[in-house]
């Protein structure tokens, strides 16, 4: 695939996203989780897609590392400077909470990330390379979750009102088209 | 300026008493499996009936003699009113026609087709309606004790009709008065002549002659008459058609139903077939629901006979007897018994409105789907079930209303979120 068509099919939908915003103002804890994406996301990107040389190799080891820290840090961080609760970004599109049991959450989903980017450290270094990409791999079930989470709560009721809306828009045309003949 | 005729349409009618006429044929562009039709020239009141020129020698010997019987021996039929002397009954064979002295077919009284309708149209009420019918049960009783007399009379003289089907009966429709088509078929068993008759319809065929030569036919005429009677009264519905409560063996024709005896309008129910809903038989009194029970369920003479049917009906077909009465809607039924228009209405009517209503549901079916979804995986269902779930789930954790955005910002939202999963994706593999 040419370096054209690999931008396009990323740089159109984030455009379609920025272009179809909601025009509501976004918190702090958004903006510091966006922007920590932007730049994961753009290291991915020139790595994954453009770079002709590789990632230095024993930077895959600190990989989940470095995501799990960096969560574990917006986590902290944001309700130190008043930013709110990050974690509600995640959360709280699926449950209405008390700001104290959001700022538990947050702090327990920021000790858990600090954790778990430490114990990868530490199964890198101690067990068996094999044994470090099964750890690794079985924490992708975090991401299994979430995305289960996403599907059964909004996916799922939003693909309910994009049916019903092309649905009400089919019979409109039906009817149209009906009325001409 | 006279019209130039071939040879071939020039023919001699050899009348009762062997007086000879000539006269020509036209064409009238009618044919049927035997023969073709045409017009007498001189005779306005008769038809010909020519045989085909590929029937062999030895069938149209077989012919001759059974059409000079016939002409020789016409039956006595049912007395009609001086007034309608003009009613053809039977298309029986008046003269037989020789061309070059050999026999080619015969003449027979021309039945009015501008009169008379197919009984088949009777079969169906808005057929009817459209040949200018308008049907009531008093006009089908008499309609039905007229067919019976016509075939009483050919019993009472050892003649069958075999191959008895509505399709072959032609009804006067203002009189009422039904005629026979194809008398040439007829089989004959008197003690100076016989002769076979091998036409039938398997719809119209009795049980015991499937797959068979009929070895009886006036029982076969028995069966038949019945079968057409039923259907008369019934709405066309024949008396083996029905619903299979037990789909094994259960025949697709109705030939194949007349054998096995699948007759589900009994007064005691089959075992093996329901009913059509949208039959009325219930209406029909005892005594014509005995005489369809006897003719469906047994065989051969035990079926009752033309005359049976006439004794049966006759009394509904009088003004007089008081048999026949108007229900509440105005339509004929007979007395006592609830009125099969109204019945046969009710179960249309709510026919069409099941129809309707199924539908109503097909189209509205996508929306309702999709709301169901919906309600589903907001959990706002109405139902107090659903509700009562929906509840209890929140008293454990309360969950979030759905947000205030429009679809369109919801799916931008969303491809941010895809895009953030798939960069905690790379990063984590």
């Amino acid at each position: 695939m040419s370096p054209v068509t690999l931008t396009a099919l990323w740089a159109v939908p984030l455009l379609i996203a920025w272009l179809s915003r909601p025009r509501q103002p976004a918190g702090p804890g958004a903006w510091i989780l966006l922007v920590a994406f932007a730049a994961l996301g753009a290291w991915a990107l020139w790595f994954g897609l453009y770079a002709h040389a590789a990632e230095p190799a024993a930077f895959a080891v600190w990989k989940p590392t470095v995501l799990y820290w960096t969560l574990a840090a917006i986590l902290i961080m944001a309700p130190l400077f008043g930013w709110g609760y990050p974690v509600k970004i995640v959360l709280g599109t699926y449950f209405a909470l008390s700001s104290r049991e959001w700022r538990w959450i947050n702090r327990g989903l920021a000790t858990v990330c600090a954790i778990l980017g430490g114990v990868n450290l530490l199964v890198a270094s101690r067990a068996s390379y094999k044994d470090w990409v099964g750890f690794k791999y079985s924490c992708l079930m975090i991401l299994l979750i979430i995305v289960l989470f996403r599907l059964n709560f909004v996916w799922l009721p939003l693909l309910a009102d994009v049916c019903i809306v092309v649905y009400r828009r089919a019979t409109a045309a039906y009817r149209y088209l009906s009325s001409l003949f | 300026m006279p019209v130039e005729r071939k040879p071939e349409n020039i023919v001699q009618l050899i009348w009762p008493g062997r007086r000879s006429e000539e006269v020509a044929l036209d064409a009238t562009g009618k044919s049927g499996g035997a023969g073709e039709i045409f017009a007498i020239d001189s005779k306005p009141g008769f038809l010909a009936k020519i045989y085909h020129a590929t029937t062999s020698q030895a069938h149209l010997a077989q012919y001759q003699r059974k059409i000079q019987w016939m002409v020789d021996n016409k039956p006595a039929l049912p007395q009609i009113p001086a007034e309608y002397q003009d009613i053809v009954q039977l298309a029986w064979p008046e003269a037989l026609i020789l061309r070059q002295s050999r026999f080619v077919g015969f003449a027979m009284q021309k039945i009015a087709f501008d009169r008379t309708l197919e009984l088949d149209y009777l079969l169906n009420r808005r057929q009817a309606v459209q040949e200018g019918f308008d049907t009531d049960y008093g006009k089908l009783v008499t309609v039905s004790i007229n067919l019976a007399s016509l075939i009483n009379c050919l019993h009472e003289k050892r003649i069958a009709i075999v191959d008895l089907k509505p399709m072959n009966v032609k009804v006067y429709k203002a009189e009422l008065y039904v005629s026979i088509l194809d008398c040439d078929g007829f089989h004959i068993a008197t003690d100076e002549f016989r002769s076979d008759a091998p036409q039938v319809t398997p719809e119209y065929l009795a049980s015991e002659f499937h797959d068979k030569s009929v070895a009886h036919p006036e029982a076969q005429d028995r069966f038949a008459l019945a079968t057409i009677i039923f259907r008369l009264l019934n709405y066309g519905i024949h008396p083996f058609t029905g619903v299979a409560s037990d789909h094994r063996n259960y025949s697709p024709e109705l030939a194949g139903r007349i054998k096995q005896g699948l007759y589900p309008y009994g007064k005691v129910a089959h075992k093996s077939v329901r009913r059509v809903p949208a039959s009325v038989h219930e209406a029909f009194p005892d005594s014509l629901r005995e005489l369809f029970d006897r003719a469906f369920t047994s065989s051969g003479y035990s079926r009752p006979s033309a005359h049976e049917w006439v004794c049966a009906l006759a009394s509904y077909a009088s003004k007089d007897s008081g048999q026949m009465s108007p229900c509440s809607k105005g339509h004929l039924r007979f007395s006592g018994r609830p009125c099969p228009t109204c019945m046969r209405d009710a179960l249309i009517h709510g026919a069409e409105v099941r129809r309707r209503s199924f539908l109503a549901r097909v189209q509205t079916a996508p929306a309702r789907t999709l709301k169901y979804v919906k309600k589903t995986l907001r959990q706002t269902h109405s139902s107090p079930f659903q509700a009562a779930l929906a509840q209890a789930q929140l008293a454990v954790v309360p969950l979030a209303p759905p947000a205030p955005i429009s679809t369109r910002n919801a799916i931008a939202l969303e491809i941010l979120w895809i895009s953030a999963l798939l960069i905690t994706y790379w990063w984590m593999k």
